[in-house]
């Protein structure tokens, strides 16, 4: 992947970052002030940023750990769903539940992470598929969850500070909580990637032989990054329960948990920014641009299979993922460029 | 008595339709060392080809049945032409990654082309017998038998001829079997042929209860993995014997355990199996050179 | 000297195949040790069952450990090895392919990191400390190996020899005592083996850090090496010193079959 740079560059992507939460923040008010951005398109956004969140697990999982998960799903589901038994069935307000949440999540990460594991590497795609399909019957067959219908809870986060304080959010403030959300997400993300931790899941990747030589616990790394996406995970499943409110049990299907691994391999492994880039693309360019283009639009199934055709392009053509063109097409323009000088000057 | 001989022949009609599917996961394993999720919705698709078929020429199940398969062939000629003989020098990750994306890509052909209504599939035949007390159906005894002779004939030609000598060569070393002149890229394409008509046939059988529709596939293609996983990847016979084991725990589950419960118990005991024998229960220990 | 390592009847057999029979040797702390054979001898599998990558059959192997003393390191993971201070390198060099030459050497000082996951992420003052200074050991290493100017390149994309020095290099993070080095010299030219020649003289010297290492070039290893163990087929042939060795005529007749002309043993 650093092929394309020549020396590996001292990056600070966390001004990006901020630049790049304002602009999403700017959607309320293109919302109120414009005709062209739609209503129902923070909707899109918001399920854009929340699996942004779940995708930036992914990556961890995928471009350090080297490992892949199949029940995302899985996870995001569980994590709404005890954010709704949290906040209907007990009471609890926003911060409370959120914390809960991506403990319980993370827990079960690593009890899963702790069974398959130890087995080989490819085995945790098999064991999550297995998971996150058990976790949707336990929500379909749990009364308390709704069962297949599903359930809903009272709409957007109420913030209580110690009881003293409690206000309620609302649709728009609840958004621009899910964004800043999503830079909280980057920047741990990112501080990770660079940390002692970050090079030690690197080395893993790179050469399981030599991470162990220099003393890295291969399946202890493994745990971690796996605990991370699924604490993640539930963050996201959380987050999406307090925007949308409503949950079933088929929304948090193998679909599901493929998009979001679909988004770490079209925008790019190992890139913050690659992967919010691929949320985008897989999460929010069929609703907003597919959907509405003519005849196209109305083809039933075209957003799948415009996401999986794309897939299976980036893996032939770009295994870099998507976030890494620009700097191809500016080393391959300057290839160009000196070859036809030299062919002048030998001409 | 009855109700053990009733356990028996349902998980025998099971683990038939597992069996069937579990072969061809481990068939691309074997020759193109990656998982292919996508064979779920591929048998899933042409499943619906089969079911519009029948229903739009009023033709006999047996005649809409060779059409699925042959089709199943086509599209997984298709498949390997178009898409998996490109992969042949990437990493295992890359392919599995990339029939990940198939999986997708049928998700959203499938209603493309045959709407999101579920159709109905006949099963082969009507009628029932009764064998020590239990109430035996002709098409489950057809499917039964249709398990066990496609697995049978499967092994002998994997086992006899030169084209399984071929296959076989292929799954244990590709490049070596490519340089004594086996046209490997033929046997990888044969495989995706075989397979997705396999997975094809599996669909079939199974289509009768569920319908064919979107996720008519996805627990089947669950329990081929996990037996290929438990059976041990290293060999053709022992995931298949590890599909007929599973359905087997399944309905005995079910049946003495809990009926709501019995995949989600089944699954978590084989991950429990799988902790102590991480290789499958009939498979050896491969050590990772350093 | 006293005994660093001491491998005592190391067996290892893959299916039927004996890779290392009954092997037996010994070195001493500071002692520059060397392990040859033909091709298929067992050498490899021999240093990866001394770091636990494979578990022997049967066979001990003590050694004169950072924090224990002397002890068996058999049954030890092959992550636990490094802390008792004994690191290697590897025949294809691994070098990390996404990490820049001064990360990769701050790789192998991984077990010098004691902040929590937390500390690390939001660089509170024990993970900025700690990362401080080993990024000075790290740049006191490559400046040790001349290799400063690459220091923020990525580390794949250098030369074979520099990622030679640099894999060797960051074995040197932790300062162990017994560096296992597996055929440090292949690939590279005539200068680079004399550069690394020097190199392992001193970090022998210096740290009085033993080396044990697997050659081919019967060259470097007389060059560098005190004494020498030949084994063949998995078993001891001789021990000795480098001219004992080459003299030796099971050697000989291991390495060239059974040649009778004479000519450096380099194979």
């Amino acid at each position: 992947m650093n092929k394309v740079f020549g020396t590996i560059k001292k990056t600070q992507p966390y001004l990006g970052f901020l630049i790049l939460g304002g602009i999403l923040s700017l959607a309320p008010a293109l919302v109120a002030n414009t005709q062209w951005f739609l209503f129902a398109w923070l909707t899109i956004f918001a399920g854009f940023v929340v699996y942004s969140i779940a995708s930036l697990g992914m990556n961890i999982l995928m471009g350090y750990g080297g490992l892949a998960s199949l029940g995302t799903a899985g996870f995001m589901g569980l994590g709404a769903y005890l954010t709704m038994v949290l906040t209907v069935d007990l009471g609890l307000s926003f911060f409370p539940v959120l914390i809960l949440t991506i403990l319980a999540t993370t827990v079960l990460g690593i009890l899963v992470g702790l069974i398959s594991l130890r087995v080989e590497g490819f085995f945790l795609a098999i064991a999550t598929l297995v998971i996150a399909e058990m976790l949707r019957q336990v929500f379909q067959q749990m009364p308390l969850l709704g069962g297949h219908a599903g359930r809903t809870m009272p709409a957007f986060p109420t913030i209580s500070i110690f009881g003293i304080a409690e206000w309620t959010l609302n649709r728009n403030q609840t958004y621009i909580m899910l964004v800043i959300f999503l830079v909280i997400a980057m920047f741990v993300t990112q501080l990770l990637f660079k940390s002692a931790t970050g090079r030690a899941l690197s080395a893993m990747r790179g050469s399981e032989s030599a991470a162990a030589a220099m003393g890295i616990s291969i399946f202890r790394g493994r745990l971690l990054a796996f605990a991370l996406a699924s604490g993640f995970a539930g963050a996201a499943g959380s987050l999406f329960m307090f925007f949308m409110p409503f949950t079933n049990p088929n929304h948090w299907n193998l679909v599901l948990s493929l998009f979001i691994f679909a988004v770490v391999v079209i925008g790019g492994v190992r890139s913050v920014a690659g992967t919010v880039l691929g949320a985008f693309i897989v999460f929010a360019v069929p609703q907003l641009f597919i959907a509405r283009l003519p005849i196209i639009g109305d083809i039933s199934g075209m957003d799948f299979v415009f996401t999986g055709v794309l897939i299976i392009v980036v893996v032939l053509f770009y295994p870099a993922g998507l976030v890494y063109m620009p700097i191809s097409i500016k080393n391959g323009i300057t290839k160009l460029i000196n070859k036809r000088k030299k062919g002048g000057e030998t001409a | 008595m009855s109700i053990f001989v009733q356990i028996l022949f349902n998980s025998l009609e099971a683990g038939g339709i597992y069996a069937l599917a579990t072969l061809g996961v481990i068939l691309i394993f074997r020759t193109s060392s990656a998982f292919n999720y996508a064979q779920g919705v591929i048998s899933m698709f042409c499943a619906f080809i089969a079911a519009n078929f029948l229903h739009s020429t009023g033709m006999n199940v047996w005649v809409a049945t060779i059409f699925g398969l042959f089709s199943a062939l086509l599209v997984g000629i298709f498949i390997d032409r178009v898409v998996i003989s490109r992969t042949i020098n990437l990493h295992s990750v890359s392919k599995q990654i990339i029939t990940l994306g198939l999986v997708i890509v049928f998700l959203g052909l499938a209603p493309m082309f045959f709407g999101v209504d579920p159709m109905t599939y006949p099963r082969f035949a009507h009628g029932a017998v009764t064998v020590a007390g239990a109430n035996i159906t002709h098409g489950a005894i057809i499917n039964i038998s249709i398990g066990i002779m496609v697995v049978a004939i499967l092994f002998f030609v994997i086992q006899k001829t030169k084209w399984g000598l071929a296959v076989r060569a292929t799954a244990s070393n590709g490049l070596v079997a490519r340089l004594m002149g086996i046209p490997t890229p033929v046997v990888t394409m044969g495989a995706w042929a075989i397979a997705a008509a396999l997975g094809t046939l599996a669909a079939v059988m199974r289509a009768p209860d569920t319908m064919v529709n979107l996720v008519m596939m996805d627990s089947i293609q669950i329990t081929a993995l996990l037996a290929c996983v438990l059976g041990g990847l290293g060999t053709f016979h022992g995931p298949v014997i590890a599909a007929y084991l599973i359905s087997l725990g399944r309905a005995l589950v079910a049946f003495y355990i809990s009926p709501t419960w019995s995949e989600a118990i089944i699954y978590i005991l084989i991950l429990l199996v799988l902790m102590f024998a991480p290789n499958g229960i009939f498979g050896k220990k491969v050590l990772k050179k350093v | 000297m006293s005994i660093l390592l001491s491998v005592e009847n190391l067996s290892i057999a893959f299916g039927g195949l004996k890779a290392v029979d009954d092997l037996t040797f010994e070195m001493n702390h500071g002692e520059i040790y060397g392990i040859i054979g033909p091709n298929g001898a067992g050498k490899t599998t021999a240093f990866n069952c001394i770091t636990q990558f494979y578990k022997p059959n049967a066979g001990k192997i003590l050694f004169d450990s950072k924090k224990n003393g002397v002890m068996d390191l058999v049954g030890l993971k092959p992550h636990q090895v490094i802390g008792h201070g004994l690191v290697r390198t590897f025949q294809n060099v691994e070098l990390i392919s996404s990490l820049s030459v001064i990360d990769n050497l701050l790789v192998g000082a991984h077990i010098a990191f004691k902040s929590t996951l937390p500390e690390q992420i939001f660089r509170l003052p024990r993970a900025r400390r700690e990362e401080k200074q080993l990024r000075e050991r790290a740049m006191e290493v490559l400046e040790m190996l001349d290799l400063t100017h690459i220091a923020h390149m990525p580390a794949t994309m250098q030369p074979y020899g520099y990622q030679k020095k640099l894999e060797l290099g960051r074995t040197l993070m932790m300062s162990p005592k017994l560096i296992i080095l597996d055929e440090p010299a292949a690939g590279l030219n005539e200068v680079e083996t004399e550069g690394l020649i020097n190199i392992v003289q001193s970090v022998a010297k210096d740290l009085n850090c033993g080396i044990l290492l697997i050659e081919h070039d019967m060259n470097f290893v007389s060059k560098l090496c005190n004494r020498i163990c030949a084994i063949s087929f998995g078993k001891r042939l001789a021990i000795g010193t480098p001219d004992e060795i080459k003299a030796h005529p099971d050697v000989r007749e291991a390495y060239l079959g059974k040649s009778d002309e004479g000519g450096d043993v380099d194979g």
